[in-house]
């Protein structure tokens, strides 16, 4: 770093202060427990219905591929 | 590593509870103090480190027990505090949930002028997320390039271009404001 460039190191360190708190003050622990208790989310009857539209309509117009793809 | 921290990895990665849980109170911290360092929010950083740990258990079967686990939970933590900043770009600046002036240790220094600061961390939120992300880390933490490549994924030449290129985009958005470091 050239001298410009330390000095705008500085101006950002003293702009930006430091976060109060760098350590974890708490357990975070019971915040988690209950994302692994939750069952897991069940895919509705609806998005396999469309999944598989797509796949015939994909099947029968194999031309539309690039351009699906194009659009991802 | 010992052989009861590989048996509990092990134990980590066939989706035993326990282990998950013994794995997260020791890493916790890390993760946070990784992630904080990043964001610069604390609040922000809790609700990213349970984040985190829920990826990290959803990831177990791709986890290599014989592999360091606190490197691999602070590339997930680097990528969700990247798909933060990138979702927050320009609307929170570097700094704004800080505590007021003369909290302790958490005060920006009282020789910047509140129009520059303001000016300065302006120009810095609007940094794309992994600009911002490498130049927090290099410049305001002066977290040494290697360790910074690990956390994201990338070379050390890879990092000192990030942080060349935040430069030069800071310095130009700064002029633009009429602020001349």
């Amino acid at each position: 770093m050239n001298e410009r460039d330390e000095a705008l190191k500085e101006l950002l360190k003293r702009a930006a202060g430091v976060p109060a708190d760098r350590e974890l003050k708490r357990d975070l622990w019971p915040e988690m427990r209950p994302r692994l208790e939750r069952p897991p989310a069940r895919i509705p009857w609806w998005d396999w219905a469309m999944a598989a539209a797509l796949l015939v309509c994909l099947l029968l117009f194999p031309a539309t591929i690039p351009a699906l793809l194009y659009q991802l | 590593m010992t052989g009861t921290v590989e048996t509990e990895l092990e134990q980590f990665t066939r989706g035993d509870i326990q282990a998950f849980e013994t794995l997260f109170r020791e890493y916790q911290g890390e993760v946070y103090g990784w992630i904080v360092r990043i964001v610069r929010d604390p609040g922000v950083a809790e609700d990213l480190t349970v984040e985190t740990f829920w990826r990290i258990y959803r990831a177990r079967a791709r986890f290599d027990p014989h592999r360091p686990f606190g490197a691999w939970a602070r590339r997930i933590a680097t990528n969700l505090a990247l798909e933060h900043l990138s979702r927050r770009r320009g609307e929170e600046p570097l700094g704004q949930d800080l505590p007021p002036r003369g909290a302790p240790s958490a005060a920006p220094d009282a020789a910047v002028d509140a129009d520059v600061r303001a000016k300065v961390l302006a120009a810095f939120g609007e940094l794309p997320a992994k600009l911002r992300a490498a130049a927090t880390l290099a410049m305001i933490e002066e977290t040494p390039y290697a360790e910074i490549a690990e956390a994201l994924g990338i070379s050390v030449n890879g990092v000192k271009s990030r942080v060349f290129r935040a430069v030069r985009l800071l310095r130009r958005s700064l002029e633009k404001r009429g602020v001349r470091p």
